[in-house]
Parts: structure tokens; C-alpha cells; sequence
């Protein structure tokens, strides 16, 4: 028995849509061993004409508990949801944003002020037409609520208001870059104004939307049923007449599942069995590049960890490229830096402290603690890499006579302890909502605003913090990578986190699902989605 | 005169075990409380994210009575249950007890569909024993019973499925289905499942149980007065034989309850076993309360039951 999806349930895994376009997944793989068979499959679904109708069994790891855009963090709420209500932007399979309900939008010279033109002839499901009421609406309602675990990501609107009936107007108190990215968060969807006119409790039980799908049934004990949206503004979409999502929390179960011809998807697929259903003629191995890294965290409030020379010896001694192989059967790629490759302003040339432990034996001696120390690694019991890595981790630092002694916690207690700063160092993973790099830069790395003292390492870079900051407010790509850059090579140095590796989503589907895709926040949309 | 109305109560058999019931199911009520609050964990937190600020966390827990101190909320929660609250999930927004009639299906079919198969299982089974004694099907029947015992029962589960599912496909693998057909045929595989943890157990304290019948003076009169072994065995030991069946099967459905938490995790069944494991990794304390209080009824209302329905049969126990 394993409960390993409670990983998926607790953090930001959000979704903002991709556009599922075939190709662009096909072109945004990892190039790791599992790609191989889904290149194949995108190339089949390119190569084929969609087919209408039919009914796909999505066994899922993740089962909604309510539907609220504006209430959401949990990965079965999310992936629900933005089946039914959509942004006016979207992130692309391809982690690009892509104009969705908007076709476009203007800005004043300033920045500050948003005019958003709304896509012509979009209907909720009911058939109502879309309207600039409904918007300002639907993300007055998002911001303003303080509970909303994604309400911080509309911080920087002051204003919204409808400029007739298919424009939007947004204020702006300071120029924010990231703020498309913003809006194309699914917390941002577009519901019918004041709910149509229905009572919360009506609305949420008949949910109306845009999107390719609606609500046909909700059966908390078995499963949900979505059926085609008929007035889905995407002429032909969605292929598929329904989708029927069965909650399988047990991963054994998913696969056999799978395998057994009683599902067509199924997510979250361990490493371990990658290898065993690549062999599998009617199953299909996906892998999507993702915006998570797998980090080491040190809490720089402990003395030891406070000395730069102890975070970079330690990040010398351990291998990621080994740490990868043993833990991911070739899914991942080893770590080198905080932010993902799959993130826009990454420096795939970013310099890291590579792996040699003659270079680590230097650093601590340089350090106050040459001869070593004992410490403590918290991790997250219940998923088995995370205690693979530790153990790994724990051998990398022996030779350098630092002792590590592994406490492993259920997921709820092991959050609360390091939230607590009650750690000397823990394994985490820093994971984007958005297709903007600003959220991890400044949640991990921005002391002074980031919300989470670096997350939680009290790392404290006042250059650093500054760089974040200007970066938020610069348009320009050239000079945004510019700062993005800097950043990166000196948090290369200072080593707040150790980067150990970059997870993709594994999906497996049976080899008649054509055009499925996830974009790298993890969130997939299903009207491209067919059965030959 | 309330002495008298105490006394009353204790005399009474049916009175003594009821006094005893609700006192287990208080127990087991503080016990789930204080488990559950020692831990760490935090579903303000779970709720709204991690990039919530320490205010809106705040806000969440005072909401919810969180950040009153441990004796505090035992006070309230006890008041709400007094008063038939057992609140709403955090997560789901749902009062508990929709909540738990939304999931019970599964679970409770489960739990009477396994029942019966290890009655069905067991009585032959046990009667083949004692009839049998020392010869060689008594011998295997023993030695089977301590080979299903050493196995667990998700692993039992996944050959299960492996033969049943993935090789002969005549059961689907796991899900409860929409229709009642699809019910019925999701539920074979985890009913047996969960019936075969038990078997062993009812087998043996049967077959003994019927072993003594068949050596006590009233078989070898019956004997003795012509009448066929078959007849002696089914109206006679059989008969005498069904009060430790109900009670051994009483005791063994609180196990049943216990087990369905794995089962429907191997076989995907959205029951009330699934809901709990979901709600303890979230920190829901209501629905966890709530849950550990209806399978705590549950059980000692079974339990009950058991001792109610053997006192009836045989007035002896009634006195013990």
C-alpha cells in the first residue's frame, strides 16, 4: 500500500491549461528514455485526422472536493476545474502563454493600465455570451478573497473595470511583469457574473463555464463524468463526446488499471514501473518536462548552515548525475541550479558547483567546522525518493565527516516542522503556478518580500532581494534575462539550496488516447483529446 | 432511587452491556482527540497554500477553533457532539455526515458481502474439519487456515486482481462502478479479499467449538439411538455450533471494519476506509472525528448485537 499521491494534493500544482497542441508537446520533451515512446504517439496523432465521440477513463490519483476556481490548491480541485472554467490566457503544452478567452491586449506607456479585447462569439455552456462584466466580475471576486490561496498572485491589480461589452480594463498599482502570467492562473477563470443570477449552492451544483466540458456528474464514491460543452467556442472541440475521472489514489492500482483495459490514463506514474510499462504494446509512456526542481534546503539560522563555505562543500559532495540514476530510472535530469530547465529565463549555463569531493573537502576546511559535525535531514515520509535521496545525501557527506541523522515525518508534520523553522535541513521540491519565473525567484530566494524567508532556509541576499525586485518590473526580455542571470550565478555561490534534481510528470496511456499533453504546471486540457 | 435505577441497569445483562458500549465508544472518541491533536500538522495551512500569509492562516484557524488550547476545543467538539454536530470538513466544505452517507455504500457492502462469505467459507469448511478430525482433510484444512493467515491482505488483493482481472478478465480491477451490476462485480474480489483475513480465524475456533459438541453426551446419545451422522451433524452439533459462530463473527466484523481501510485502497473503492486515509493526510479533523466516531458505533453496535443475540440463543451467558 503506498500513499504517495498526497504529494499531489497538497502543493500549487496548478493549472493553467496547456493548449494540448500535439506538436508542441512532441517539441518540449524531455529528451529522456520514455520520450522516445511518446514522440511516437504525438507523431501517430499528428499523422492521423481526429476521430468524434467516444468515452475516455481517466484513473486518477487525485479527486476533487469542491470545484471553486477562487478556492483551490488542491490538485484534484485544480485539474477538475479548469476543465469547466477557463482564463483569458492560457500556459501552453509548451509552457507558453497563449491567448485564450482575450485574443490580445494593450498596454499604456507605463505599464500600468491593461486593455484586454475579449474573444468574439465565446458562450458559457449555458449559451449566454461571454461578456466584460462577467470578467471583471469573476477576478474582482478572486483577489478580493482572502482565503484564496492564489489571491496574492492579483497583488498588483488596483483596479478592474469593462469598457463595453468585450473590453477589460485593468489598473495596475506598479508595473508588474509577471502579471499575464498572473492572469492566466486558473484561480483567474472566467465564471457568468454574480453566478448567473443563481444562488452559490445552485451554481456549484449546475457549475457554468466556458471550457470544453461540463458537469454531467459527481459521484463521491465512485467518480465524476464530464460531458462535451456544446457551445464550446473551439469549432469540432472537444473530440471526445465525455470523460469519465475515477479517483485510484493507490498506485498498483492505476497501473493494473491501466494495463487491464479498465482505464485509458492514468498519472503519476512511479519511475520504478517506467521501464516495465515501456514494454507494454498497448500502453504509451509519456513524460513532460515540468516547472518543479527537487531541492536540499539549509536553514541558515543554524550556525553551520549560516557558513557559506559548510552549503558549498556540501553541494561539491554530492553527485546529482549518480543521485538521479539511482532514484529515477532515467526519468529526471540531475539538478544543477534552482529553476527548472523548463522556465522561461532558466540559465541552462548558469555556473553550479559540480561534483568532486577533493573540492568539498576543500570548502569545509575553509569552513569554521573543518572537521565536520552532526546534523539532522527532515523529509516527508510516505514517497519513496524522498528517503532515497536522503540516504543518498547521508553517504555523499560522511567522507567530510558531517554526520546526518534522517527524521522522517508524515507529510502534514513534516510541513509544519520546517514552516516552523525547526530543521537544519530538509528535502523539498520549489515548484513555479505560473509560467512566470518571478514566483520562484521571489518565493525562494526574496527575503525581504517573498513571503517565506527564502522558504524557510532564511537565506538573506539583500542583492539578491534588490535583483528580484527590478526584475518585477522590467518589460524587456534581453535586460529581464540580464538580471535573471546575475541572480543565478550568485546563488550558484552562496548555495541556499542544493538542486538535486528535475522531475517531469509521468503519465501512461493506452496507445488509442491521441493528443493528450500537460503543460509544465501540470495541468492538461483534454478537448484535443481523441481515441483512434 | 437513581442508585436503585444503576443497580437496575447493572443487573440486567442487555443494561450491563450497553452501559459498557457507550463507555468504549466515549473512550475511543477522547482517544481519536487526543491522537489526532498531539500530532503536528496544519490544515489552515493545506487549505490555503503556501504562500498564504501567517494573518490568513490565523484567520482560518480561529474559524475553526484552532488556535484555542487543546482543552478548549475537547470542550467544544464534545459540546457539538452532545448537541448531534460533528461539523464540516475543511476541505470539502460539506457537513461530516453527508459527508459519510455520500461514501458509506461501498464500505458497508463490503463489509456484510465478506461477512457472508466467510460464514459461507467457514461453517462447511470447519464441519469438514471436526468431522474429519485428524484425518487428512482436517490436516489441510488446518494447515491452509495458517498459510492464508501469514499472508496480508493487499497482497492477497494484488494476485487476486493478477488472475482474476488481468488474466482471465472475468472482474474488473478495481472502482465501484455505476450500475448495481458493476457494484456487485467490483465488490467480489475485495469481499473475499477481506474475508479471507478472517476465515482461518473462524475455521479453527469452529472446528474446536464442534469437536467438543461431537464429544458431549447428548451427540453420543443421539448416536446411540440410531439416528445417521449426517442427521447428528446437522441438527445436532450444528445447532449448538451457531453461538460461537455469531459471536466469533461479531468479534471478527470489528476486524472487518478495521480491514476495509486497506482493502478499498488496493481495489479503489471511494468508501468511508478511503475517505479516512485522505482525511488524516489533510489534517480534516472534523471528518476524521466524525469517522473514527461511526466505525467506533459501529463496531461496538455489532459487538452488541453479538452478545444480545447469543444471550437470547443460549441463557447460559446471561449469567457468566
Amino acid at each position: 500500500m503506498d500513499f504517495e499521491n498526497y504529494e499531489l494534493t497538497r502543493r500549487q500544482l496548478i493549472g493553467h491549461g496547456a493548449k494540448g497542441s500535439a506538436l508542441l508537446a512532441a517539441g518540449s520533451l524531455l529528451a529522456a528514455p520514455g520520450a522516445s515512446a511518446a514522440t511516437r504517439k504525438f507523431a501517430r496523432a499528428a499523422a492521423a485526422t481526429p476521430k468524434k465521440g467516444g468515452t475516455l477513463i481517466f484513473a486518477r490519483s487525485t479527486a476533487p472536493t469542491q470545484i471553486d476556481p477562487a478556492n483551490s490548491i488542491i490538485a484534484g480541485d485544480i485539474y477538475t476545474l479548469d476543465k469547466i472554467f477557463e482564463p483569458l490566457y492560457i500556459t501552453s503544452a509548451a509552457g507558453k502563454l497563449t491567448p485564450w478567452l482575450a485574443t490580445g491586449y494593450t498596454t499604456n506607456k507605463a505599464q500600468t493600465v491593461w486593455t484586454f479585447n475579449l474573444r468574439p462569439g465565446v458562450k458559457f455552456n449555458d449559451g449566454t455570451p461571454l461578456t466584460a462584466a462577467d470578467v471583471v466580475w469573476s477576478i474582482d471576486r478572486e483577489r478580493k478573497n482572502t482565503d484564496g490561496p492564489l489571491s496574492f498572485l492579483d497583488y498588483a491589480i488596483k483596479s478592474i473595470k469593462a469598457d463595453g461589452t468585450d473590453k477589460v480594463v485593468f489598473t495596475l498599482s506598479t508595473p508588474w511583469a509577471p502579471f499575464l502570467s498572473d492572469i492566466s492562473v486558473f484561480a483567474n477563470a472566467i465564471l457568468p457574473a454574480n453566478f448567473g443570477g443563481k444562488s452559490a449552492t445552485a451554481f456549484w451544483a449546475n457549475p457554468v463555464g466556458t471550457g470544453p466540458w461540463t458537469l454531467a456528474s459527481w459521484k463521491p464514491d465512485s467518480n465524476i463524468t464530464l460531458k462535451a460543452n456544446p457551445h464550446y467556442w473551439q469549432p469540432g472541440k472537444p473530440y471526445l463526446d465525455s470523460i469519465t475521472i475515477n479517483y485510484v489514489s493507490n498506485q498498483n492500482q492505476q497501473i493494473l488499471q491501466l494495463t487491464g483495459g479498465q482505464a485509458q490514463i492514468i498519472d503519476n506514474v512511479p519511475p520504478s514501473n517506467v521501464a516495465s510499462l515501456k514494454k507494454n504494446s498497448n500502453v504509451d509512456l509519456s513524460l513532460f518536462p515540468s516547472w518543479q526542481t527537487d531541492i536540499l534546503v539549509f536553514n541558515e539560522a543554524v550556525a553551520q548552515f549560516k557558513d557559506v563555505h559548510v552549503r558549498r562543500a556540501i553541494a561539491h559532495a554530492i553527485d546529482t548525475d549518480t543521485l538521479v540514476e539511482a532514484t529515477s530510472f532515467g526519468t529526471a535530469k540531475p539538478g544543477r541550479g534552482l529553476f527548472p530547465p523548463s522556465l522561461e529565463y532558466a540559465d541552462q549555463d548558469a555556473p553550479a558547483l559540480s561534483y568532486s569531493v577533493s573540492a568539498a573537502k576543500a570548502e569545509l576546511k575553509k569552513s569554521k567546522y573543518p572537521n565536520g559535525f552532526s546534523t539532522k535531514l527532515l523529509i516527508s515520509g510516505g514517497v519513496e525518493k524522498w528517503s532515497e535521496f536522503a540516504t543518498i545525501i547521508q553517504a555523499a557527506l560522511k567522507p567530510l565527516n558531517i554526520d546526518v541523522a534522517i527524521t522522517t515525518l508524515d507529510h502534514a508534520a513534516f510541513e509544519t516542522t520546517f514552516q516552523k523553522y525547526d530543521f537544519d535541513m530538509f528535502i523539498d521540491y520549489a515548484i513555479n503556478d505560473i509560467s512566470d519565473i518571478d514566483e520562484m525567484a521571489s518565493f525562494n530566494l526574496d527575503y525581504k518580500n517573498g513571503g517565506s524567508k527564502s522558504y524557510w532556509s532564511s537565506y538573506n541576499n539583500p542583492t539578491v532581494s534588490k535583483l528580484v525586485e527590478q526584475a518585477e518590473g522590467e518589460f524587456n526580455t534581453t535586460k529581464r534575462a540580464a538580471i535573471y542571470k546575475q541572480i543565478q550565478a550568485i546563488i550558484a555561490q552562496d548555495v541556499p539550496f542544493v538542486a538535486l534534481d528535475y522531475p517531469p510528470y509521468i503519465y501512461a496511456t493506452s496507445t488509442k488516447v491521441r493528443g493528450f499533453a500537460v503543460n509544465p504546471g501540470g495541468a492538461y486540457r483534454l478537448e484535443d483529446v481523441w481515441l483512434a | 432511587m437513581i442508585e436503585r435505577a444503576v443497580h437496575s441497569i447493572y443487573d440486567s445483562y442487555t443494561g450491563r452491556r450497553l452501559l459498557a458500549a457507550v463507555f468504549v465508544v466515549i473512550g475511543v472518541v477522547i482517544a481519536a482527540f487526543i491522537l489526532l491533536h498531539v500530532v503536528p500538522g496544519d490544515p489552515a495551512r493545506a487549505v490555503l497554500g503556501e504562500h498564504a500569509s501567517a494573518g490568513a492562516v490565523l484567520a482560518l484557524d480561529k474559524q475553526w477553533g484552532l488556535n484555542q488550547s487543546l482543552p478548549d476545543q475537547f470542550g467544544h467538539y464534545i459540546h457539538d457532539l452532545v448537541t448531534g454536530q460533528l461539523g464540516s470538513s475543511y476541505f470539502y466544505h460539506e457537513n461530516v455526515i453527508s459527508l459519510i452517507g455520500q461514501r458509506i455504500a461501498p464500505t458497508a457492502w463490503l463489509v456484510l458481502f465478506a461477512s457472508a462469505l466467510a460464514v459461507l467459507i467457514s461453517v462447511p469448511l470447519a464441519a469438514i474439519a471436526a468431522s474429519r478430525h485428524d484425518r487428512f482433510a482436517d490436516h489441510a484444512i488446518r494447515a491452509g487456515g495458517v498459510v492464508g493467515l501469514g499472508m496480508p491482505a493487499f497482497w492477497i488483493g494484488i494476485v487476486f486482481i493478477e488472475i482474476f482481472a488481468q488474466h482471465l478478465h472475468v472482474l474488473p480491477t478495481g472502482g465501484w462502478g455505476n450500475s448495481d451490476w458493476q457494484h456487485f462485480e467490483g465488490l467480489i474480489m475485495p469481499a473475499l479479499t477481506a474475508a479471507l483475513a478472517i476465515i482461518p480465524i473462524l475455521v479453527r475456533s469452529l472446528r474446536v467449538g464442534m469437536l467438543e459438541v461431537l464429544e458431549s453426551d447428548f451427540v453420543a446419545s443421539a448416536r446411540a439411538r440410531g439416528l445417521s451422522e449426517r442427521r447428528v451433524l446437522l441438527v445436532h452439533v450444528a445447532r449448538n455450533a451457531v453461538i460461537p459462530t455469531i459471536t466469533l463473527l461479531g468479534l471478527n466484523i470489528a476486524y472487518l471494519v478495521g480491514s476495509t481501510v486497506i482493502v478499498e485502497q488496493v481495489f479503489a473503492l471511494n468508501g468511508v476506509g478511503y475517505l479516512l486515509v485522505d482525511s488524516i493526510t489533510n489534517r480534516d479533523y472534523p471528518v476524521v472525528q466524525g469517522l473514527v466516531l461511526f466505525m467506533a458505533t459501529a463496531v461496538v453496535l455489532i459487538n452488541l448485537a453479538t452478545d444480545l443475540i447469543s444471550a437470547r440463543l443460549d441463557p447460559r451467558i446471561r449469567l457468566r
